[in-house]
C-alpha cells in the first residue's frame, strides 16, 4: 500500500457523494455504496487530504481499537478504495 | 472520554433490493439469559456454553399438560430421552410427571438410573437389544413392537416365562402431509398391522394393548394428528373387532414443533408453529368423536420432546474472527488472488478505467465463531436466531457464520442477520435445546460446559466442560507402540 503522496484528494474521491449515514454515491459510475461508520470517516479524511497515519489517528482517537489494528484494517480499506478505481 | 465500540472500516455495494441499509432492522440483543448475564456466564464457565432455562422447561411442560389434560380424561407425557437425555433435565421432566420413552437400552439405563421404574417407561425403537428387552419384560416396561423379529424375540420371552406379555404395537400411517416414517412399526394402510396383531392372538401369549404411532417429526400441520389419530382408532377398533382384546392406550408419539425455523421456511415460527392447543384439539377431539360410543376413552400417551425442550436451550458462543466473504461468482477471478496481490492485467484491465471490479464492494460479513456444527447438529435442518451479546455498533447486515472446525461444510447460517462483530463479541444462538446435546461429537474439540439457571437466577453446572481423558479414556495402547517414539531406525 503506498500512502497518499499528495495532500489533494484524487479526483473520484472528491466526486463521490457522501451523507452521514455512510451512503456513498459515485457519479462516475451511477453505483451506489454503503460505508461503515469508520469507513465514512476515512473517506472523509481522504477528501480532506488526511495522510494515512492521520486517518488512523482519527480512528484510534474516537474508537476502542489499537494503532496496529487500525493500520491494519485503514490499509485493507485503501486497497479496496483502490480496486474501485477511487485511489 | 469514552470511546465507541469499534468496527473496521468497510465499503460495500448496494445492490438492487438492499438499497436501505436499515431494512433488516434492529437485531436483537440478548445480553442475558433468564436475568444471568451473559458476559457472567462466560466468565464463570467459559465459551462456548450450553444454558437451559429452568423456567422455559418447567413452563412448557405445565403448558403442554393444560392444553391436553384439559380437554381429555387420561392423558400421560413421556419424556423423550433422546430429545435430551442430560440427567437433569430427564429429572425435571419426571418431577413434572412425565414418565420415560426411550429407544434404547442405554438410554433405558438412564431411565432407571434416573428412577423411573420399569413399568413407567415406554420403549421405542427399531432395536432393543436382546439383554435390554428381556430386562424390559422382567420389570413390566411398555414395550412397543417395531418389527416381526423383535414379536417373535418377545414371544419366546413370554413362553419362557409361561405368562402373557401386554405389549403395544408400532404402526407407520400415511397422513398426506409428509413422507410416510415406514422405517418404523407396521404399515396399517396395507394390513400389514392387523395381519400381525391377529398372529399374535393367534400363536403368542402377547396381548396387544396399545397401538403407537410417531407419525413424523416437526409437524407444522397440526391435521395431521387428525388423520393419524383416525387410522390409530381404525386399527384399535378393527383389533378388538378381531379378538384380540382390549386397546387400553393409544400413544401419539411425539413431533410437536418447537419455534425453530426450518431452512426455507417462509413464515416466522411465531406465526407457522401451532400452540398446543391446536395439537390438542387435533389429537383429543379426533379420539373423542371418533372412538366407539359406550367403551371406555383410552389412555393417550404423548412422547414429545423438541416442543418441550428446544425453546428452554441456548448456546452462548464467541466471534474468534471476522472475515469477508466474495459473493460475486464473476469475482472468483479476482479473489482467487488474494488482498494485496499482483493482479494479471487481462483481469483487471477487463474491467477498464471507471469501471467497477465486481469484487470490490461485493462482499459478505462473515465471522468464525468458537462453536461448530459437531455440537449444532441441528443447524442441517434449522436455523438458530443468532443474537448479538452486547450493543450493535451498526446496522444489521447479511453475515455469514461458520464454525470454528476444520471442515468446509462448518457453516452454522449461510445468512444471519448480524451488525458488525469483532473477535471476542458474544453471541447467544437460540433455539438449540433438542437434539444438539444428544447428537454431538467430540470432532477436534472438546465439548462444552452445561448450566441450568434456576427460577431465583442460581447457576447450576449440570456437565462439566470434557476434557482430555473424556475423549481417550476408552482406548488401549498396544504394547509395541508404548515406545519408540520418532525413532529413526526401522
Amino acid at each position: 500500500m503506498n500512502p497518499l503522496s499528495s495532500s489533494e484528494p484524487p479526483s473520484r474521491l472528491a466526486d463521490l457523494m457522501l451523507n452521514d449515514r455512510g451512503f456513498a454515491f459515485d457519479p462516475n459510475t451511477g453505483e451506489s455504496y454503503q460505508l461503515s461508520t469508520t469507513g465514512l470517516a476515512c473517506l472523509r479524511g481522504l477528501q480532506q487530504g488526511a495522510s494515512v497515519d492521520e486517518l488512523v489517528d482519527r480512528i484510534t482517537e474516537r474508537w476502542e481499537v489499537d494503532p496496529i489494528a487500525a493500520r491494519c484494517d485503514v490499509d485493507a480499506f485503501l486497497w479496496d478504495l483502490q480496486q474501485l478505481s477511487w485511489l | 472520554m469514552n470511546k465507541e465500540p469499534y468496527t473496521p472500516p468497510s465499503i460495500r455495494r448496494v445492490s438492487q433490493g438492499s438499497a436501505n441499509p436499515q431494512r433488516l432492522g434492529r437485531v436483537p440483543v440478548m445480553d442475558s439469559i433468564d436475568g444471568v448475564p451473559v458476559a457472567d456466564l462466560i466468565r464463570q464457565h467459559g465459551s462456548p456454553l450450553f444454558v437451559f432455562s429452568e423456567s422455559n422447561l418447567r413452563d412448557k411442560i405445565r403448558e403442554a399438560r393444560e392444553a391436553f389434560e384439559s380437554v381429555y380424561p387420561e392423558v400421560q407425557f413421556a419424556w423423550s430421552y433422546k430429545t435430551n437425555y442430560l440427567n437433569a433435565i430427564c429429572r425435571l421432566f419426571h418431577q413434572e410427571g412425565s414418565i420415560a420413552e426411550v429407544v434404547s437400552g442405554f438410554e433405558y439405563e438412564k431411565a432407571r438410573s434416573n428412577g423411573m421404574p420399569g413399568d413407567k417407561i415406554i420403549f421405542n425403537g427399531p432395536w432393543k437389544d436382546p439383554k435390554s428387552l428381556r430386562r424390559a419384560v422382567e420389570e413390566g416396561a411398555m414395550i412397543q413392537i417395531d418389527n416381526r423379529d423383535e414379536m417373535l424375540a418377545l414371544a419366546r420371552i413370554a413362553d419362557e416365562r409361561k405368562a402373557d406379555l401386554p405389549v403395544g404395537v408400532r404402526i407407520h400411517v400415511d397422513t398426506g402431509t409428509h413422507a410416510v416414517w415406514s422405517k418404523f412399526g407396521f404399515s396399517v394402510e396395507d394390513g400389514e398391522a392387523l395381519r400381525v396383531i391377529r398372529w399374535m392372538r393367534d400363536h403368542t401369549r402377547l396381548k396387544v394393548r396399545g397401538i403407537h404411532c410417531h407419525a413424523g417429526t416437526f409437524l407444522l400441520d397440526a391435521n395431521a394428528y387428525v388423520i393419524a389419530t383416525e387410522k390409530v382408532i381404525e386399527l384399535a377398533v378393527s383389533s378388538e373387532e378381531s379378538g384380540a382384546g382390549v386397546i387400553e392406550y393409544l400413544n401419539l408419539g411425539g413431533g410437536f414443533a418447537s419455534r425453530a425455523r426450518l431452512h426455507g421456511q417462509y413464515l416466522p415460527p411465531e406465526q407457522a408453529t401451532p400452540s398446543f392447543d391446536a395439537y390438542a384439539e387435533a389429537i383429543c377431539g379426533t379420539i373423542k368423536r371418533r372412538w366407539p360410543s359406550g367403551h371406555k376413552l383410552p389412555k393417550l400417551f404423548l412422547e414429545t420432546g423438541r416442543a418441550m425442550v428446544d425453546e428452554a436451550g441456548y448456546l452462548i458462543s464467541s466471534v474468534v474472527a471476522v472475515k469477508q466473504r466474495s459473493m460475486d461468482p464473476a469475482a472468483s477471478s479476482l479473489a482467487a488472488y488474494g488482498k494485496g496481490a499482483v493482479t494479471p492485467g487481462n483481469v483487471l484491465g477487463a474491467y477498464g478505467k471507471g469501471a467497477v471490479p465486481a469484487a470490490v464492494g461485493t462482499q459478505r460479513n462473515a465471522v468464525v465463531l468458537d462453536a461448530g456444527i459437531n455440537i449444532l447438529y441441528t443447524s442441517a435442518w434449522y436455523q438458530p436466531t443468532i443474537h448479538p451479546a452486547s450493543t450493535p455498533a451498526s446496522a444489521a447486515q447479511p453475515t455469514t457464520v461458520y464454525g470454528c472446525l476444520c471442515m468446509n461444510i462448518d457453516v452454522i447460517r449461510e445468512e444471519a442477520s448480524l451488525p458488525d462483530l469483532k473477535a471476542g463479541d458474544p453471541v447467544v444462538l437460540h433455539p438449540v435445546g433438542a437434539y444438539n446435546l444428544t447428537q454431538s461429537m467430540q470432532f477436534i474439540t472438546y465439548r462444552p460446559a452445561v448450566v441450568m439457571i434456576d427460577p431465583d437466577c442460581g447457576v447450576h453446572l449440570i456437565r462439566r466442560r470434557e476434557v482430555l481423558e473424556d475423549v481417550q479414556g476408552p482406548e488401549e495402547i498396544p504394547d509395541h507402540l508404548m515406545e519408540k517414539i520418532l525413532s529413526t531406525k526401522f
